[in-house]
């Protein structure tokens, strides 16, 4: 009886075993980019559907005010040599900094871009909680981080010439911004995930929208005087590690969506963008500060 | 024991050496440099001219420093690449291009269009009345020899004075362009100084001012249409008059210099 019960379970579970792989492969061949192979990269290389492009209409934006007008004093030179290390980082806060990239990399525009991390939508914003460190950061910590993380180098002390001066000018770009309101254009744009992320599609993506400025191997391209980038590393040696922010594929693809290529953001879909994110993701960088052996060992491009 | 082994350890060390400087020599005699590549055809042609081809240095200069007062732009010191990419697509006649699928875009320095589902690629087509009938005449070795030939030639831009104003906010559009807009900077692709970056990114230091608006009124009306995924007209569309002014005001003003040293 015990033997007929068995026997009945285990054939219960072929069953289910084998129909499951029915199903699988059923799932498989419906898929047209595996049925017909001649069709995947042309159909992976065209926009499904018309591009939507975001028109910006006046006013949309905080705009904040204009580098001529930085005050002739003291703290205007705080705020002027704030902006240099802004846009220079490689040069004005070279000890702090360990890869090729400067805080303008990704803060485009002098920090003045919306949905590029704009300064003044951050500034007003902090002191808050960061679920990164669970806990409550102030602006100075934040900087901290982007140190650390984005440029791969380590974090200025409260007390050095170079964090005063980027608070500074944080604080002079952030002129007339309200405190404690998230702002239009702040941080990213949001991305909506319609299906699965797939590296190839990614790859093509990458091919065709951002080879030309960022090079085949994503090394990007150094200036002509040999010091700094013209157009930043989006992976290798020189790019940022595996802690920053960017290293998560959604917030990679939300920068991507509202900024890339440059000048004609906002015409990736989001699945073009999340694909691109993933296939950048999975490339190699500099390893995370925090990242112990056995999570590198496990999880080799996590972002923690 | 230990002399024997700091004297092999010499020995090998020498080898290494050797081998180290033995590959510098070959890997320098293999590199083609700068200089190996012949500007005499392109000089002769660019100069003399050739049957029905008017020499190039009738309008652009004897030494290829261009006509500021007539907005004709200066050839000397552009990049290589970019001078045989613009005479390609002078060559190329705008009446006859027409769209032409491709299941999968393999040559990427062509302008991508979006319709619907659909991304057509057109080549790349640049219309001036003179320039198109004349690049026509050139054969694919004139071109290159011509390139060749402009991209060594030395240059030295000299500022012209505007008021302040106008170069403030030239200078403002040119390091950070309109971010409130999307309005990418100039620098961020023609180079920190306008030198421009590549074949793909042109120098604007050092080209008349009336030579940029007119590109840039070109990119806006329809008859330059030869940047890459459509960066350039992006941009063009959405500057105005003022902005024109003051970008070309700007980098006119600007020091430059190419292929001095």
């Amino acid at each position: 009886m015990r033997f007929i019960y068995t026997s009945i379970w285990l054939i219960l579970l072929i069953l289910f075993i084998a129909g499951k792989n029915q199903a699988d492969t059923i799932g498989q061949s419906l898929d047209p980019l595996e049925v017909r192979p001649s069709l995947v990269t042309p159909r992976l290389s065209l926009p499904t559907k018309l591009t939507q492009v975001h028109v910006i209409s006046p006013g949309e934006y905080f705009v904040p005010p204009m580098v001529a007008n930085i005050p002739d004093d003291k703290f205007g030179d705080m705020v002027r040599l704030g902006r240099n290390i802004f846009v220079n980082t490689q040069k004005y806060a070279s000890r702090y900094v360990r890869n090729g990239l400067n805080c303008s990399s990704c803060h485009l525009q002098e920090g003045r871009k919306p949905h590029a991390g704009p300064i003044w939508a951050a500034y007003g914003m902090y002191p808050m909680y960061r679920q990164k460190k669970r806990t409550v950061v102030t602006y100075q910590e934040r900087i901290q981080d982007c140190f650390i993380y984005s440029l791969d180098g380590i974090a200025p002390t409260l007390d050095t010439p170079e964090m005063k001066a980027l608070v500074s000018y944080s604080k002079w770009l952030s002129k007339g911004a309200p405190v404690g309101v998230a702002l239009p254009g702040r941080g990213y744009p949001h991305v909506k995930r319609s299906q699965d992320l797939d590296p190839k599609r990614g790859k093509i993506v990458y091919e065709t929208r951002c080879m030309m400025c960022h090079s085949k191997n994503g090394q990007g391209q150094k200036n002509t005087n040999g010091k700094g980038y013209m157009f930043p590393p989006v992976w290798g040696n020189d790019s940022y590690n595996k802690g920053a922010g960017m290293q998560r594929i959604e917030t990679l693809a939300q920068f991507v969506k509202g900024n890339m290529p440059l000048g004609a953001g906002f015409t990736l879909s989001d699945q073009e963008a999340l694909d691109v994110a993933m296939y950048i993701w999975l490339q190699d960088r500099p390893k995370s500060p925090k990242m112990t052996f056995i999570m590198d060992f496990f999880y080799p491009n996590m972002q923690h | 024991m230990t002399r024997h082994l700091s004297l092999r350890n010499k020995a090998t060390m020498g080898i290494i050496l050797t081998g180290i400087i033995a590959s510098l020599i070959i890997y320098d005699i293999s590199t083609p440099s700068k200089s190996m590549v012949d500007p005499e055809p392109g000089r002769l042609l660019a100069q003399n001219g050739r049957g029905v081809i008017p020499k190039c240095s009738a309008c652009h200069g004897v030494n290829g420093e261009g006509d500021f007062k007539n907005g004709i732009p200066r050839l000397a010191g552009l990049d290589i690449g970019y001078i045989e990419k613009q005479l390609e697509d002078f060559a190329r006649d705008p009446l006859q291009t027409r769209a032409y699928l491709e299941p999968i875009a393999k040559d990427y320095t062509k302008t991508p269009r979006t319709y619907g589902d659909l991304t057509v690629f057109t080549p790349g087509t640049r219309t001036h009345t003179l320039m198109n009938k004349l690049a026509k005449l050139l054969t694919r070795q004139d071109r290159q020899n011509l390139a060749v030939y402009y991209s060594q030639l030395k240059f030295v831009a000299q500022p012209i004075g505007h008021d302040f104003e106008t170069l403030e906010r030239g200078e403002d559009l040119a390091l950070r362009g309109k971010p409130e807009y999307g309005l990418p900077a100039c620098i961020s692709c023609h180079g920190p100084k306008g030198e421009g970056y590549g074949a793909l990114f042109p120098s604007l230091a050092g080209q008349p001012a009336s030579y940029i608006k007119k590109q840039i009124t070109d990119w806006q009306i329809g008859k330059r249409d030869n940047d890459n995924l459509a960066l350039m007209r992006n941009i063009a569309n959405q500057l105005t008059d003022g902005d024109k002014e003051h970008i070309a005001a700007y980098y006119s003003n600007q020091t430059y210099s190419v292929n001095t040293d």
